[in-house]
């Protein structure tokens, strides 16, 4: 009785919650443990290579190479709420607090596996780095290849403003041509075209899924809010290329339309429709949105989880990679930026917008004061810039954040 | 007669608390300030008594918002509100003209745009950092042997305001020590530690966008000298209330009378 009791107890309390979460976490969570069996399988096979987020993954997965992911490895150390502790463990080495703490995270938990969350990531045998996300990647991986003694391979995008140039293109194509080689070299196999396609187009169906599930919360009430996107995104960023990725993103794409049909939102109560920008801060993710969702604030779309999309196709795939990989976000300057999020609040009919200045992330918090002014310009809705870090917890500082926060969302009474 | 007329506002700060009570047409009635010391809620409840002592109104019978970085302690009050907000309407309950407000208290200073109904349009904060920032003075005064209400006044007699090249309170502390080290005029030292808040107050309300009037509040509003350089930085005069602390409170006043 005493049970039933406490059950009927705990699904009122869910009711009562005003954050509905989505069936296809559970889903999520046996797609992201096949990713770390997987992973240790392939580092005892001698196949595993330690990837930048946006790196095109496909070329590796077409050659046989398994690839893992540091920097959502940094998302699970700041989930699970030992930032502070494992970044520490690479400042005892010399490293400054002001390094980014997914670096940290990561040189911290090669250090000490043994007092890491997973015991680290497994052992690596290549580490393939693209810096069309930030510089501090190749430096980053170099001390991993001092620890680990496996070979670094930096594909280089340098960044651009407006069109891409075609000597930019070229040099950028010959870049993955040298990864195809050091690929070879490194584990002694090789790439088939036939098989790059396959991988292609599987990746190319999970981003159309992915893209097509984020182009949902147009709707209202949103049927996704932050937290979701920032979790559901973890395969199409580490497992793209690979099917059952694709499944996943089938069923979440199932369930976001089902929810749009039945008119349900993430959110019990739609008031407030607000736009992310960056990375979120994994140690309090829930609780923040939450946080929020109870007061009625929704965050349709961010400039985040947006950043995987374009398809490598047609009849050069090369070239279509390279368009893809040096186009991304955050390699552009500041107006794609701008264009990025005015687009984004225009077409989800959003109410205002937060940026976070993560301390880490400098590539993606340079020039956030001035793109407030200017998209506050461009599409007359007010922003607040609140500041903090993505794993760090020692930057984030919850009143003064509660304070930035509240006063934007007093500007709607 | 009805208590609902009143109106009680309490700005529970990081240094200090401060109480205005308002009757209907929004006049204040009563005022009272309190260093907030360790406990909030206990400084808002000296002030509240101080007020109800003073305007013979009995309090606990009076809409009360709460507003400040201890806003959420006061479990009393109907609700709490930002201090950007109630900074922006008490200022503009005073002077609906402005359209600037810069506001430096004890541990953060905030820059805000007021609409023209009174709430703000925007604004930024510095509250990561002591420098630009009532806390910096305090140090600043420690230093030069001078007492906080006299720093202001001291450093308007210099002629030729020394340097200072590091806003961060640390830093300038021992650049200070430095100076005073070298033998250089104390007067001076103030003058350029006055100017160096000024500046960096200066990069903050560009921020947001110098538009005019401009007025200032807050406790370092009451420091001649910060109010002297501030002025030269944006280039224009400013106006300040008859008492730049309390536009907080009267602002969280103001919306209590709201129905």
């Amino acid at each position: 009785m005493e049970v039933r009791a406490n059950l009927v107890e705990q699904n009122s309390a869910r009711e009562k919650k005003a954050y509905r979460p989505l069936n296809t976490q559970d889903l999520l969570q046996k797609v992201l443990f096949r990713y770390v069996l997987e992973g240790n399988a392939a580092s005892d096979e001698g196949r595993l290579a330690w990837l930048t987020s946006g790196f095109p993954v496909e070329i590796p997965v077409a050659m046989g190479i398994t690839p893992t992911y540091p920097e959502q490895y940094g998302a699970v150390v700041g989930s699970q709420k030992v930032g502070p502790t494992v970044c520490g463990f690479a400042e005892e080495m010399g490293y400054s607090q002001e390094l980014c703490s997914y670096a940290r995270s990561s040189i911290g938990s090669t250090r000490k596996p043994e007092e890491s969350p997973l015991e680290g990531l497994p052992k690596p045998q290549a580490l393939l780095a693209c810096n069309n996300i930030c510089g501090t990647v190749l430096r980053w991986y170099d001390a991993i290849s001092e620890m680990t003694g496996a070979p670094v391979f930096l594909l280089d995008t340098p960044p651009f403003e407006g069109q891409q140039q075609p000597h930019h293109l070229a040099y950028v194509r010959s870049g993955l041509e040298r990864l195809v080689e050091f690929l070879s070299k490194t584990f002694d196999v090789s790439l088939e075209e036939e098989r790059l396609r396959e991988v292609a187009e599987n990746s190319s169906k999970a981003i159309g899924l992915w893209t097509k599930s984020l182009e949902a919360c147009k709707t209202r009430p949103s049927p996704l809010n932050c937290a979701d996107r920032f979790t559901t995104m973890a395969p199409v960023v580490t497992m793209r290329g690979a099917e059952h990725t694709t499944e996943f993103y089938q069923a979440l794409y199932d369930e976001v339309q089902e929810r749009v049909s039945k008119g349900i939102g993430a959110i019990r109560d739609e008031k407030i429709r607000l736009l992310w920008d960056n990375i979120p801060p994994w140690f309090s993710i829930f609780k923040f949105f939450n946080g929020l969702a109870e007061r009625g604030v929704v965050f349709p779309a961010d400039t985040y989880t947006h950043a995987w999309s374009g398809s490598i196709e047609g009849r050069d795939l090369f070239e279509s990679a390279a368009t893809v990989y040096s186009n991304v976000y955050l390699n552009k300057g500041l107006q794609a930026k701008v264009d990025k999020m005015t687009e984004l609040i225009k077409n989800y009919d959003l109410d205002g917008f937060v940026m976070f200045s993560v301390r880490s992330c400098k590539r993606y918090s340079l020039g956030q004061l001035v793109s407030k002014e200017l998209v506050t310009e461009a599409t007359g809705v007010p922003g607040v810039v609140i500041e903090g870090d993505m794993v760090d917890s020692r930057l984030f500082n919850e009143a003064q954040i509660q304070t930035r926060i509240d006063a934007l969302l007093e500007m709607f009474e | 007669m009805s208590q609902r007329k009143l109106g009680i506002g309490l700005d529970v700060g990081s240094t200090t608390t401060k109480a205005v009570m308002v009757d209907s047409s929004g006049k204040i009635l009563g005022s009272h300030l309190v260093a907030t010391g360790a406990s909030g809620a206990s400084a808002a409840k000296r002030c509240l008594e101080e007020l109800g002592r003073k305007s013979g109104a009995d309090t606990a019978c009076v809409a009360t918002i709460s507003t400040g970085y201890g806003r959420s302690l006061i479990d009393f009050a109907e609700k709490s509100v930002t201090e950007i907000t109630c900074h922006s309407i008490g200022v503009h309950h005073l002077n609906p003209g402005i359209r600037l407000l810069i506001d430096v208290g004890g541990q953060d200073s905030k820059v805000i745009r007021v609409g023209e109904n009174g709430r703000p349009t925007d604004f930024e904060l510095n509250d990561k950092c002591s420098a630009g920032t009532g806390r910096f003075l305090e140090v600043m005064a420690r230093v030069l042997d001078v007492s906080i209400d006299e720093l202001g006044p001291f450093a308007l007699q210099s002629n030729s305001p020394s340097t200072i090249s590091s806003t961060c309170t640390v830093f300038a502390e021992s650049e200070v020590v430095g100076r005073i080290g070298a033998g250089e005029n104390p007067k001076d030292i103030a003058a350029g530690v006055h100017a160096a808040m000024a500046s960096k107050i200066s990069t903050l309300s560009r921020r947001v966008g110098l538009t005019t009037p401009i007025c200032v509040t807050g406790g370092v509003a009451l420091n001649p000298a910060f109010r002297y350089y501030l002025s030269k930085q944006v280039g224009t005069e400013l106006w300040m209330p008859d008492n730049p602390q309390l536009t907080g409170a009267l602002g969280a006043a103001i919306l209590s009378l709201e129905p």
